[in-house]
C-alpha cells in the first residue's frame, strides 16, 4: 500500500514537472538549438575503493590526463577519487600510479596537483556527486568544488566501477540507480527555467549543458541509460546488459590489473590524437572492437540531435569549439537584428561567464541573466523589437494624425455593425 | 465415524503429514537411513571445486621476488645451525642465539620468549576453557623451559594493526637437517620482506622450540601474546631457576646484545598464519609435495580461502603436488571400488541420456576422494588438532601447517638451494595475497570436508546425511510411545470386562504419565554416564598405573557404580508388572528422544562426531528389541533382528568400536589393551568434545540398548 501511494506521489510530480516545463519550454524551446557551444566540462569519477580495484583509480586518473592534456583546464574538471591507491600501504611505487606495466607513465605525477582531486575517499558519495550535478550545494562548498557550466557547456561525465543491472557501486556501500541518474541529468536540463519562472529566485548556482556525454566504465553500463530521456544526452557504455567489462592486463609487478580494457582502448584511440585532430565521435566510438572489449559497446543517441560524423571528439574531451570570425568590433551594447546580434550575445555572454567567476553576488547575475534571456528568448526578442522601433520614431505629431485617421474607418465599421 | 472423519479432514496438512509419518515409522526410518548412507557414499560424487571467493586475495597477481640472495643467505643459515647442532649434543639456546642475530641483523625486532612445558591435564571444570598460567606444578625441573626466538618486521607504511605470522618449529634439542632448512626457508622470506615497500600488515617470524612437541610452543607463545601482561621476560625468569645453565646464557645474550628487546613483542592482531614445517621423505616422492593439514581442535576449520590460495599457488606457480591426508587403507577396499565403478556407470548412462548432465567420476578419483573425505571426517570428529596452526584457531585465527618434503636430498647443496628458492616463494606469494587483504577471512567456508585439495563437501551437502540419519528418531519415539499406549488403552478395556483384573489397573489419569517411569530410568543412566565420565580424572591422578590396568580400573569402577546407582535408584526391570507388556517400547522411545537430544546438540559443537557417532547409534537404536521376545517369536525375522541387535550393540561399545576402527585401519597387529585408555587421555588432554560426546550421549545411549536387549518384556 504505501509503495503505492508512493508511487502515486513520484508519478503526480513527474507529471507536475512534465507541465511546468512544457509550460516554460513554450517560451524558449528553440533557443538550446541555437545557443553556441562556449566551454567545456568534465566530472570524472571513480565510485570503488579497496587495494583491489587500483584500476578504476588508474582508469579516472588517465582520462583525467587526457581531458586535460587536450584542454580542458583543471578548474573545469572535477575529479572524484573514491579511494587513494597513491598511498595505499600495499603499493610498491609510493605515491605513484600507473595505467600500463610498461610503468612509463605515472598518471599521480606532476599534472595531478594536490588540488586536482575535487572529492576524495569517503566524500565520494552518490549524495555528494548529485549535489554536483544539480548544483544543490551547502554554502560553505568552495567554488572548486562545483561544476559551474552554462547553457553553453558541454559537459563530459565519466564514471567507473562496479556496477549491475541499472546501478553503479559507490564506494562499498552505496549505489547510484539509473533513475537517479536520469533524474539527475533532468535536472540540470531544467533548473534554469526553474530559476527563470520564479524571477530572481535562484536555488544555488546555475547548472545548465547544452550537450551531455556520459561515459560509463562498467559491468552492464548500457543499463545505466535505461532511464534518461533528456535532449542532448550522449551516453557510451562499456558493455550491454548481462555483459561483465574486464579488466585489461595485470602488472605483475604491482600486484593488480591496472586498466580497464573499455577504458584502456579510449585512451589509445585519444593518444593518437592532439588538440588540432578532427576525428569524430562516431569514430571514437566505431573503434571499440568488441572481441578485444571481451564486451559490447553501447552508445545511446536518440537524445542527442547532432550527427556523430559531423561531432569532433575534440567537442567532449577537450576545449575546442567552432570559433566564428566577426568583422565588426565588440560592442558592449547588444541591440544588432542580425546574425550579428547573436554572435554578439555570445560573445557578450563568454564574458559574462567570466564575470560570473569572478562575482558571487547572485544579483548581479540575475541580471546579466536576465538581459542574456532577453536576446535568447524570441518573444522577449519580439518585445524588445517593437520596443525599440517605437523608440526609433521620433515624429509624434505624425504619428497622432496616422493615428487619427486610422480611428476613422473603425468608428464607420463600428457604427455599421450596431445598426 | 462422521465426527472422526470431520476431524481428520479438519487437520491442518502439516498435522496430517505428520500422523502419515508416525503409523509408518518402519518404513520411514529403513528409508531415511538408507538414504542417509548413500548420500554419505556420495559426497566425493557431489563435492564441488574450490575457488577463491574473496576479491581482495588475488593469489599470484605479482611476481615472486626471491630471489639467490636471499636463497644463499639463508643457506648459510642453514649451514650455521647444522654446525651447531654437531658440536654439541645440546645445541638449545645457541640455535636460538644464532636465529635472534640473523634476525637482529635484518633490522627487525627481537626477542625471545620462553615457555614451560604444560601438563595437559583433564580438568573436569574447566572444558573447552583454557587452563591456568603455569603456576600449578612446583617442582618443575629447570630443564623444562624453551626459548621461542620472535622477529617482528614493521610494515613500512602500514597502521601496524594486523600482521601476519610465520611459525617454523624446530627441535632445539636434536635439530635435523630437514628442521635446519624450515628455518632456512623462514628466514629467506624474513629477509625479503624485511626490505619490501608493499607490506600492510606486519609480519611475526615465530622459531618456535619444539622440543616439548609442536603444539605446545605456539600455543604458549599466543597466549601470552594475547594476554595483556606488561612484564618482561627477566620477570618471569624470577621465579624458581636462577641456577639454570641455559637460562644464564640466555640472559648473557640479552645483556650483550642491544638489538635484542627486553619486553615481549608484539605486533597487531593476526590476519593469518603459515606454519612452514620440511620433512624429508626421500622415498617416495619424484617431485617436491606439499601436505596442507587443517584441522584444529573441536573440528574448527580454517576459512577455505586460505587453502585455496595456498592449493593454487603451490600448484599452478610453483608446481608443487599438494596432498591432504588421506586413508590410504580405504585405497584399496573392494566396497568402495564396486560403489565407485557403479557411480562411473550411471554417469555414463546419464551422460549418454543427457549429454549436459556431469554426474559421475573415475573409478580412482571416487576412491580417492572417498579416502580423503573419510580421513577428513574423522579428523574433524576426533576433535585434536593435525598441528600447531590448531593453537590459531582457539584465537579465531586462520591458519594452517604447510609440511613440504624435497624430492632430492638436503644434503647437497644444489638441490637445497633449488628446494629453499620454491618454499620461499611458495610462502612470499601466500603472503602477499593475505597482505592484500582487508579484513579477517570470511568470505569463504569454514564448514566443508575435503575430498581432495582442490575439492570441497560444504556443509550444506555433508549436513543432508546427518539429517536423514536422525531424522527417523522423533518419528519412531512417537509412534513407539502411541503404540504402547493404544494397546494399553485396549488391554484397559479388555481387562474391565473382566472384573477380577481390575485390582491391578491404574488410575486412567496416571497412565497418561507412564513415560515417568521409563524417563526416570533413562535419567538415571545419564547421570551415571556423567559420574563414568569424570572418573579418569581421578584414575589418572593415582600412581604408577600402566593405560591397560587403569582402563580395567575404570571399566570396573564403572559397572560397580552401575549397580550401586540400580540398588539406591532403582533399575529399569525394577517396576515390571505383568498387565503392561509395553514397557520395553515406552523405554525405548524415552532412550530414543534422549539420542536424538544428544546428536542434535553434538552437531552445533562438533559436526563429524555427530556424524559418525550418529552412523553407530541410530541403527542400533532403530533396530533395538527384547530378545526374549525374539527368541520367543522363533522366526526367521525375528532370529535376524536379535542377531543384528547383538552384533550392533557390540559394535558400537566404544572400546569395541576403537579397537575395531584401529585395526581396520592400521592392521591389527598394532591394537594393544591400553590404547583405548591411552586414547582418551589424549582427547581429554586436548579438550576434545567428542571425548565428553562418548562419555555424555554414546555410552549412556549403548547401555540403555542393552538394557532394552536384556529387557524381560
Amino acid at each position: 500500500m504505501k509503495k503505492n501511494w508512493y508511487f502515486n506521489l513520484r508519478t503526480l510530480l513527474f507529471s507536475f514537472l512534465l507541465f511546468i516545463s512544457s509550460w516554460v519550454s513554450s517560451c524558449s524551446s528553440s533557443y538550446s538549438a541555437t545557443t553556441m557551444h562556449t566551454n567545456n566540462w568534465a566530472v570524472l569519477v571513480c565510485t570503488s575503493r579497496f587495494w583491489f580495484n587500483y584500476r578504476h583509480m588508474a582508469n579516472t586518473l588517465s582520462l583525467y590526463r587526457t581531458v586535460k592534456r587536450l584542454g580542458i583546464p583543471d578548474e573545469r574538471i572535477i575529479l572524484m577519487l573514491a579511494d587513494d591507491m597513491a598511498c595505499n600501504a600495499r603499493n610498491k611505487y609510493p605515491a605513484q600510479v600507473f595505467n600500463n606495466e610498461n610503468h612509463r607513465l605515472n598518471l599521480y605525477g606532476d599534472n595531478v596537483e594536490a588540488s586536482s582531486v575535487d572529492y576524495r575517499g569517503y566524500e565520494v558519495t552518490v549524495e555528494n556527486f548529485f549535489r554536483v550535478l544539480t548544483g544543490r550545494h551547502e554554502n560553505a562548498v568552495p567554488r572548486s568544488k562545483r561544476l559551474l557550466s552554462d547553457e553553453g557547456s558541454h559537459i563530459l561525465l565519466y564514471m567507473t566501477g562496479h556496477g549491475g543491472d541499472e546501478f553503479l557501486k559507490f564506494q562499498d556501500s552505496e549505489e547510484l540507480q539509473s533513475h537517479d541518474l536520469a533524474d539527475a541529468v533532468k535536472q540540470m536540463k531544467e533548473k534554469r527555467r526553474w530559476d527563470d519562472a520564479h524571477d530572481h529566485h535562484v536555488l544555488g548556482f546555475m547548472n545548465w549543458f547544452k550537450e551531455l556525454l556520459i561515459m560509463v566504465d562498467t559491468c552492464q553500463a548500457a543499463t545505466l541509460f535505461s532511464q534518461l530521456h533528456s535532449p542532448g544526452v550522449l551516453a557510451i557504455g562499456s558493455s550491454m546488459k548481462g555483459e561483465n567489462s574486464y579488466s585489461h592486463h595485470l602488472d605483475s609487478d604491482v600486484g593488480v590489473s591496472v586498466v580497464d580494457r573499455f577504458t584502456f582502448y579510449t585512451l589509445a584511440f585519444f593518444e593518437r590524437l592532439n588538440i588540432y585532430d578532427n576525428a569524430s565521435l562516431i569514430s571514437l566510438f566505431a573503434s571499440y572492437n568488441p572481441n578485444l572489449l571481451m564486451s559490447t559497446a553501447y552508445y545511446r543517441t536518440d537524445l542527442y540531435q547532432r550527427q556523430l560524423d559531423k561531432v569532433s571528439v575534440t567537442n567532449f574531451f577537450g576545449s575546442v569549439m567552432e570559433t566564428i570570425h566577426t568583422d565588426t568590433a565588440y560592442k558592449a551594447s547588444s541591440s544588432m537584428k542580425s546574425l550579428d546580434s547573436e554572435m554578439d550575445s555570445i560573445i557578450d555572454e563568454t564574458a559574462s561567464m567570466d564575470e560570473r567567476r569572478s562575482l558571487i553576488s547572485t544579483n548581479i547575475e540575475d541580471q546579466i541573466d536576465n538581459s542574456n534571456m532577453a536576446q535568447n528568448c524570441p518573444f522577449h526578442k519580439k518585445m524588445s523589437e517593437f520596443y525599440d522601433k517605437i523608440k526609433e520614431i521620433r515624429d509624434v505629431d505624425t504619428l497622432v494624425n496616422y493615428g487619427l485617421v486610422l480611428t476613422l474607418p473603425v468608428l464607420a465599421v463600428s457604427t455599421l455593425l450596431s445598426r | 465415524m462422521s465426527g472422526i472423519e470431520s476431524i481428520n479432514a479438519r487437520r491442518r496438512p502439516i498435522v496430517r503429514l505428520g500422523v502419515f509419518l508416525i503409523s509408518h515409522s518402519l518404513i520411514v526410518s529403513v528409508i531415511c537411513c538408507i538414504a542417509a548412507i548413500l548420500a554419505l557414499l556420495l559426497l566425493p560424487v557431489l563435492a564441488k571445486s574450490t575457488y577463491v571467493s574473496e576479491n581482495a586475495l588475488m593469489p599470484g597477481s605479482a611476481n615472486t621476488m626471491l630471489s639467490n640472495q636471499e636463497v644463499s643467505e639463508a643457506d648459510r643459515l642453514v649451514k650455521d645451525v647444522n654446525a651447531l647442532s654437531l658440536e654439541s649434543v645440546d645445541a638449545g639456546i645457541n640455535i636460538a642465539k644464532l636465529i635472534a642475530r640473523y634476525m637482529a641483523d635484518l633490522g627487525a625486532e627481537v626477542c625471545y620468549h620462553k615457555f614451560r612445558r604444560q601438563q595437559n591435564q583433564f580438568n573436569p571444570l574447566h572444558f573447552f576453557l583454557s587452563t591456568d598460567p603455569v603456576v600449578v606444578q612446583r617442582n618443575i625441573s629447570c630443564s623444562s623451559f624453551g626459548v621461542n626466538t620472535v622477529g617482528v618486521i614493521r610494515a613500512p607504511r602500514g597502521d601496524g594493526k594486523e600482521a601476519i605470522v610465520l611459525v617454523t618449529p624446530y627441535n632445539s634439542s636434536r635439530i635435523d637437517a630437514a628442521e635446519a632448512s624450515s628455518l632456512g626457508i623462514g628466514y629467506s622470506i624474513f629477509s625479503l620482506l624485511s626490505q619490501v615497500t608493499w607490506l600492510a600488515k606486519d609480519i611475526i617470524w615465530l622459531a618456535a622450540d619444539s622440543r616439548f612437541g609442536v603444539y605446545a610452543p605456539v600455543a604458549s607463545w599466543l597466549k601470552d601474546y594475547h594476554t595483556p601482561l606488561f612484564s618482561g621476560l627477566g620477570q618471569v625468569n624470577a621465579g624458581v631457576c636462577h641456577e639454570s645453565n641455559d637460562l644464564l646464557k640466555l640472559k648473557d645474550a640479552m645483556v650483550s646484545d642491544t638489538n635484542i628487546s627486553k619486553i615481549f613483542t608484539r605486533a597487531g592482531t593476526m590476519a593469518a598464519a603459515l606454519v612452514v614445517k620440511v620433512v624429508d621423505r626421500h622415498n617416495e616422492a619424484d617431485e617436491d609435495t606439499l601436505s596442507i593439514f587443517a584441522e584444529a581442535s573441536n573440528g574448527q576449520m580454517p576459512n577455505l580461502d586460505l587453502i585455496n590460495i595456498v592449493n593454487y599457488l603451490a600448484v599452478h606457480r610453483q608446481g608443487l603436488r599438494v596432498k591432504v591426508e588421506k586413508f590410504w587403507s580405504l585405497l584399496d577396499s573392494k566396497f568402495l571400488n564396486f560403489v565407485g565403478e557403479t557411480v562411473e556407470l550411471l554417469g555414463k548412462v546419464a551422460k549418454s541420456l543427457n549429454p549436459n548432465w556431469r554426474f559421475g567420476m573415475p573409478v580412482a578419483e571416487y576412491v580417492e576422494g572417498t579416502a580423503t573425505l573419510a580421513s577428513s571426517l574423522f579428523n574433524q570428529a576426533l576433535g585434536v588438532p593435525t598441528g600447531p596452526h590448531g593453537a590459531f584457531r582457539d584465537y579465531q585465527v586462520d591458519a594452517i601447517t604447510l609440511e613440504i618434503s624435497p624430492k632430492g636430498s638436503l644434503k647437497s647443496m644444489g638441490q637445497r638451494i633449488d628446494f629453499l628458492m620454491r618454499g620461499g616463494r611458495l610462502v612470499e606469494a601466500v603472503v602477499w595475497s593475505v597482505n592484500n587483504l582487508l579484513e579477517k577471512f570470511h568470505q569463504s567456508f569454514f564448514l566443508y570436508l575435503l575430498t581432495s585439495p582442490s575439492k570441497f563437501v560444504s556443509v550444506g551437502i555433508y549436513m543432508i546425511a546427518f539429517a536423514l540419519l536422525i531424522a527417523p528418531l522423533p518419528i519412531v519415539a512417537a509412534s513407539l510411545c502411541s503404540d504402547a499406549n493404544r494397546r494399553d488403552s485396549s488391554l484397559s478395556k479388555e481387562g474391565s470386562s473382566q472384573p477380577h483384573a481390575s485390582a491391578d489397573e491404574p488410575n486412567p489419569t496416571l497412565k497418561s504419565w507412564r513415560w515417568l517411569h521409563a524417563a526416570k530410568s533413562v535419567f538415571v543412566i545419564h547421570f551415571w554416564s556423567s559420574l563414568v565420565t569424570l572418573l579418569p580424572h581421578f584414575i589418572s591422578k593415582m600412581p604408577s598405573g600402566t593405560s591397560a590396568s587403569s582402563l580395567l580400573i575404570w571399566l570396573s569402577l564403572c559397572i560397580l557404580s552401575l549397580f550401586l546407582l540400580y540398588t539406591i535408584l532403582g533399575s529399569p526391570f525394577s517396576h515390571i508388572t505383568t498387565s503392561r507388556p509395553q514397557e520395553w517400547a515406552i523405554l525405548k522411545s524415552v532412550t530414543v528422544s534422549a539420542a536424538f537430544i544428544g546428536l542434535c546438540l553434538m552437531s552445533v559443537i562438533n559436526f563429524a562426531t555427530a556424524e559418525i557417532g550418529a552412523l553407530l547409534i541410530v541403527p542400533m537404536c532403530l533396530i533395538a528389541c527384547p530378545l526374549k521376545l525374539d527368541l520367543q517369536d522363533w522366526s526367521f525375522r525375528a532370529l535376524i533382528r536379535a542377531a543384528s541387535n547383538l552384533t550392533l550393540v557390540l559394535i558400537a561399545f566404544p572400546p569395541a568400536t576403537f579397537y575395531l576402527l584401529k585395526g581396520g585401519i592400521e592392521g591389527s597387529d598394532s591394537v594393544s589393551v591400553g590404547n583405548f585408555w591411552n586414547w582418551l587421555e589424549t582427547l581429554w588432554a586436548w579438550n576434545s568434545a567428542t571425548y565428553l560426546y562418548i562419555g555424555m550421549v554414546h555410552l549412556p545411549c549403548w547401555v540403555l540398548c542393552l538394557n532394552i536387549l536384556l529387557h524381560p518384556r
